[in-house]
């Protein structure tokens, strides 16, 4: 268990340390290669919750597509580092600041009153060899959850639309 | 020997014996292959030297990578610039941790099976970590501060973006047939029915040519192509660094070689043959790398026997040619699949 914790604690730190990281530097380059280190900490994460599937779908999508579209723009357009104004948008900054507190107090609040989690059972970590959840995955995707499966495919469909008659246009 | 003690030992020995076959055999003496079969095709000796056959070539370059002067150009990101070599090799060195290498050895009355890490996910894991090894180009490209390294990297990550979505549809059809995502899965399949080149021929030779193509090896190694671009992405890395590179070139081939051994062409298994006790177990590695050898070998006789694509119809076949055919083959295998019914 102990091993799991100092894992937990790599991770977490790794993933919160890059997404400050994120906010706070000025190259956008290096801005989304911060993103792409805090997504590693969640798959590290998702694993430590016996969730392979799920670390690896982080894996492929966000940090395999996503942000290598992102990288791609950046590099494209060859947006370079943001100049640093003089506190342009003060009202937003304290709003932001009061929002960040409010979530903050409310999640902590939260996983205080919740007590204790119950700890993972050692009898499940230690059976390596873990249950194939792929095609449980699967069956639920098509039964129980099959309209709302369909359902975000289709708005899926409609974006990919959307965005190509969108790019289309300002180019005629 | 507690079952963990036992599980965490094995899986050290055989990482150290997956690394030793790759990095201490098969690494130095592709170069040497490489450039010795580029000699033979070409009718000219090649390295010839250094050693018997020129066969300590390759240690000779190693040694001359780590002496030389380590040039970092001025106006480089020194960080991104220095880590982008790493960042390509580490998966090209990590995918193998799901591929089978041997059929199990029995040790102390355990059967050890040779695959270092059988996890459910198999094939995410490669894919994941070929997307992440996407990063290693794309930063060597853009930290280099140089147009034709930028232009290289962007090149072959779109390049290797493109080709992975051919290469993981044909795969995934052979996870289909097989009923799990484990690559392991896969091989016990085709040791009891048959070698998946010969139904999903098809998905074979998109996999193959998308290979090549996420290798970034001729006919599809535009990313680097001396004439237009001196030499892409690697243009202003020097010494160790360069050899880095130079590595993880070479360690992706070996790993694009056992993945096409081990999804087509019947993995450690032979026909007509079980291997069973520890020698069995010994042989089933041996008919292993044979087989990725002979994959290899042929990556290495098509780069000097074709000529590179342009870059446009190196994107239309991805997109127009591969990826269809790659859908097609996926439907026609998961309609037979489901005609029979649950296995």
């Amino acid at each position: 268990m102990t091993g799991g914790l100092v894992l937990f604690a790599l991770a977490a730190g790794l993933a919160i340390a890059f997404a400050l990281a994120m906010i706070v530097e000025t190259s956008p380059v290096r801005s989304v290669l911060s993103l792409v280190v805090t997504f590693f900490g969640i798959t590290v994460l998702a694993i430590l919750l016996a969730a392979p599937f799920i670390a690896a779908i982080i894996m492929i999508v966000y940090a395999g597509a996503i942000l290598v579209l992102f990288l791609f723009v950046i590099m494209l357009l060859n947006l370079n580092e943001e100049a640093r104004e003089k506190d342009a948008r003060p009202v937003q900054r304290v709003l932001g600041l009061v929002a960040v507190l409010a979530l903050g107090g409310l999640l902590l609040g939260l996983t205080l009153r919740a007590g204790a989690p119950p700890v993972a059972p050692s009898a499940a970590a230690a059976k390596i060899p873990s249950p194939d959840e792929i095609p449980l995955i699967g069956r639920l995707l098509f039964s129980d959850y099959l309209f709302a499966f369909e359902a975000v495919a289709v708005l899926l469909l409609a974006a990919a639309v959307g965005a190509l008659i969108l790019s289309k246009r300002r180019m005629d | 020997m507690s079952g963990m003690t036992f599980f965490l030992l094995a899986a050290v020995a055989k990482i150290a014996l997956v690394w030793a076959v790759m990095l201490a055999a098969l690494l130095p003496n592709l170069v040497w292959m490489e450039r010795r079969g580029a000699g033979l095709i070409q009718d000219r000796p090649g390295p010839n030297r250094v050693g018997p056959l020129g066969l300590f070539q390759a240690v000779a370059d190693v040694l001359k990578m780590f002496l030389k002067e380590d040039v970092t150009p001025l106006y480089v990101d020194k960080l991104l610039h220095t880590v982008a070599p790493a960042i390509l090799l580490v998966p090209a060195l990590t995918t193998f941790a799901v591929i089978p290498f041997g059929s199990s050895i029995p040790v102390a009355g355990r059967d050890v099976k040779l695959v270092i890490a059988d996890v459910n996910i198999g094939i995410l894991y490669v894919l994941a970590l070929t997307s992440v090894g996407v990063y290693g180009l794309v930063l060597a490209g853009w930290a280099s501060n140089n147009k034709y390294s930028l232009l290289g990297g962007l090149r072959s990550s779109a390049q290797v973006i493109s080709y992975e979505l051919s290469m993981g549809l044909a795969a995934i059809a052979t996870f289909v047939t097989a009923g799990s995502l484990k690559p392991s899965a896969v091989v016990d399949w085709q040791v009891a029915n048959l070698w998946n080149c010969v139904p999903q021929f098809v998905g074979f030779v998109v996999f193959v040519v998308a290979a090549f193509a996420e290798t970034n090896r001729v006919p599809f190694d535009l990313p680097e192509a001396e004439a237009e671009l001196v030499a892409g992405y690697h243009t202003e890395y020097s010494a160790f660094k360069f050899g880095m590179f130079f590595m993880s070139e070479y360690a992706n081939m070996i790993a694009a070689s056992a993945m096409i051994v081990t999804l087509y062409l019947g993995g450690w298994a032979l026909p007509f043959v079980t291997f069973t006790g520890v020698w069995g177990g010994v042989l089933s590695i041996v008919v292993f790398w044979a087989k990725t050898l002979a994959v290899i070998s042929v990556f290495i006789w098509v780069r000097w026997t074709l000529p590179r694509f342009r870059y446009d119809q190196l994107m239309s076949l991805g997109w127009k040619v591969l990826l269809p055919l790659s859908v097609l083959n996926l439907l026609a295998v998961a309609w037979v699949v489901a005609m029979k019914g649950p296995a």
